[in-house]
């Protein structure tokens, strides 16, 4: 296999790992809030941002965790057939059924770039009492698409080599 | 093409698709947004896919979702029901089939206290088979009552079906929650007389205890383990008291859920770095395989109201086969069993469901009712082979002598009494309303 392809996959594996362990963390940063906005509301005063917050961070933790998530190979295959073949097979139907994931994942992202713009070009905001900018958590989630993208690639590459009878 | 032919196409591609074992959301995420495109490319078709995330986005009761996740593991990894299983143990073994018995209520306690049947699967397969077995109880019988009594996890409330199942059928979760808990322990009731009735007639199947084994216990010991039960009971308060009092929302519930189980946890002295890195991982790998499957689905389903689907199933259900409402809504529960004996779970839920809820609100059916139905359903096809999640977990957890034919043929009479409890709500509803309707009329 050319090193730059090793090199490749190292490098977007560590990225994939690093900010998957981030959002992984942001779950209790996610209870501290929705407990803080309960507790403000029995205390003295309902707090208008807390809910909204809470949402955010959920689509960032959904997002940004799921490119560490398809690397713990957590998503569901229909294994009917799959389980029975050997690795060897799996890692060429794989190398060609990743397209699908491509596919759905590059229209995903080219509706999340489309929409981003337009929260940026028109300071879109969210209704309600906070009204908070749109444009920060789409960037996210346009981020978040875009790892799982090169985490696709790396899955590719990954197989071509065990075609190859390289184990990376 | 008719729409009727693409949506059909669609169907029948993604589940052939879907045999290649290509990850499921990325299967069923490919073909809605390939008819998106196709349909409606010059109209903004390509954005429907990310529509779908902002939907989920402003879909509030989500947030419970890696709570209640995050619940289970630390249930599952911190051990906190070794001491609940043993109470059951003393309290229960020296009836005929006790321990099997004793196995089931202690499936309702961890189904009181987390969302998804997995928690169940894996204590139930850990501390309760290995007991069974041990004191000679049929292995035949004992796979079959893990699998049937961890399926309650998704009835009994909280359930992460129930609130897949809001968000789809625009219900309120806690009413639905809360119609789940008497079908919830009808079921466990079902289930108990049948083992007893087994038991009874057949007592090599599940014999009670032996004299030593109950005289080794000491009364002291006996009293303090029924203390051990209160664990999950002011789990399960905490949580539940404070939403249905009206202080604390649902979303904020589940935190405090989650937070008292962890705490429970230190308290016992079963928190360690590993239990939370564990829990928290399994968490995350969880809750964005469900999210995916959601956001693909939601796609898929998308593409479908725009083909006008629903009014393709509806017109073969309705003018083509002329039939009665309760007929329709057999026809569906059969069919619904039927895809979830090959169709993977996860997906069949998020799929099936935005097909089925517009005919049965059309049909002016109870749409809180009809989700303790569906989830029923979803019990039963959480079971059956060959697909089947409960199943699955099974055959990787239970020891070698318990075959992959002895767990397909355990699972048989349960499911049998899982269908019993089905009709039973379907013919009396307030089973299921009783509860909602009470509590929210106050």
């Amino acid at each position: 296999m050319p090193r730059f392809l090793i090199v490749y996959v190292r490098w977007v594996e560590r990225l994939n790992y690093g900010v998957g362990r981030l959002a992984m963390y942001s779950l209790f940063a996610l209870m501290g809030i929705l407990l803080w906005g309960a507790i403000a509301r029995a205390g003295w005063q309902p707090q208008i941002w807390t809910d909204e917050m809470a949402q955010f961070l959920l689509m960032g933790y959904f997002m940004l965790g799921g490119a560490y998530a398809l690397q713990l190979g957590s998503a569901v295959r229909m294994d009917l057939l799959y389980s029975r073949w050997s690795d060897r097979t799996k890692a060429a139907v794989d190398a060609v059924t990743i397209l699908m994931l491509v596919i759905y994942l590059g229209i995903l992202l080219w509706g999340g770039i489309d929409s981003t713009l337009y929260a940026l070009e028109y300071s879109e905001r969210r209704r309600g009492l906070w009204r908070p900018y749109m444009a920060p958590i789409k960037i996210v989630m346009v981020i978040g698409i875009l790892l799982m993208l090169l985490q696709c690639t790396a899955f590719f590459i990954r197989d071509i080599a065990r075609l190859r009878k390289v184990e990376l | 093409m008719s729409y009727d032919l693409i949506a059909a196409l669609m169907f029948g591609s993604m589940l052939v698709m879907m045999l290649t074992g290509q990850r499921m959301f990325g299967v069923i995420g490919f073909v809605a947004v390939i008819a998106a495109v196709f349909l409606w490319g010059d109209r903004g078709g390509y954005d429907l896919a990310f529509a779908q995330t902002i939907k989920v986005m402003n879909w509030y009761p989500l947030l419970t979702l890696p709570m209640f996740i995050f619940m289970g593991y630390i249930m599952s990894e911190s051990r906190l029901a070794d001491d609940l299983y043993r109470m059951f143990h003393v309290w229960f073994g020296p009836v005929p089939g006790g321990l099997a018995i004793g196995t089931i209520l202690l499936m309702v306690l961890i189904s009181a206290m987390n969302g998804l049947s997995v928690a169940g699967m894996a204590i139930g397969a850990t501390i309760a088979l290995p007991e069974l077995l041990k004191r000679s109880y049929d292995k035949r019988m004992v796979t079959g009552v893990i699998q049937a009594g961890a399926s309650l996890g998704i009835l009994v409330p909280p359930s992460v079906v129930m609130v897949l199942y809001a968000m789809i059928a625009r219900q309120p979760v806690g009413q639905l929650w809360l119609a789940g808990v008497l079908p919830g322990l009808l079921l466990a009731l079902l289930f108990i007389v049948y083992i007893w009735l087994r038991c009874k007639f057949n007592p090599k199947l599940g014999p009670p205890i032996s004299d030593e084994d109950r005289q080794s216990i000491s009364q002291g010991e006996k009293y303090r383990l029924l203390l051990a039960g209160l664990m999950p009971l002011g789990i399960f308060a905490i949580m539940m008291v404070p939403f249905v009092m009206g202080y604390t929302r649902l979303v904020e519930s589940s935190v405090i859920g989650a937070l008292a189980a962890t705490a429970v946890s230190v308290f016992k002295g079963r928190m360690s770095w590993r239990v939370l890195e564990v829990c928290s991982r399994n968490t995350l790998a969880i809750s964005c395989m469900f999210l995916w499957i959601i956001l693909a689905a939601l796609a898929f389903g998308a593409v479908f109201d725009g083909l006008r689907a629903v009014d393709f199933v509806r017109g073969l259900f309705m003018d083509n086969l002329g039939l009665g409402r309760w007929e329709i809504l057999i026809l569906m529960q059969l069919s619904f069993i039927l895809m979830g004996t090959f169709l993977d779970d996860t997906a069949m839920l998020v799929i099936v469901a935005p097909l089925y809820v517009p005919i049965v609100s059309m049909l002016e059916f109870n749409l809180i009712w009809y989700g303790v139905l569906y989830t029923i359903t979803c019990q039963i096809a959480y079971m059956t082979p060959p697909f089947g999640y409960n199943l699955f977990l099974m055959r990787a957890m239970a020891p070698d002598d318990v075959t992959l034919s002895d767990i397909y043929r355990s699972i048989v009479p349960f499911v049998g009494v899982m269908i019993l409890g089905l009709i039973i709500v379907m013919v009396f509803p307030q089973i299921a309303l009783w509860l909602p309707e009470t509590l929210y009329n106050r």
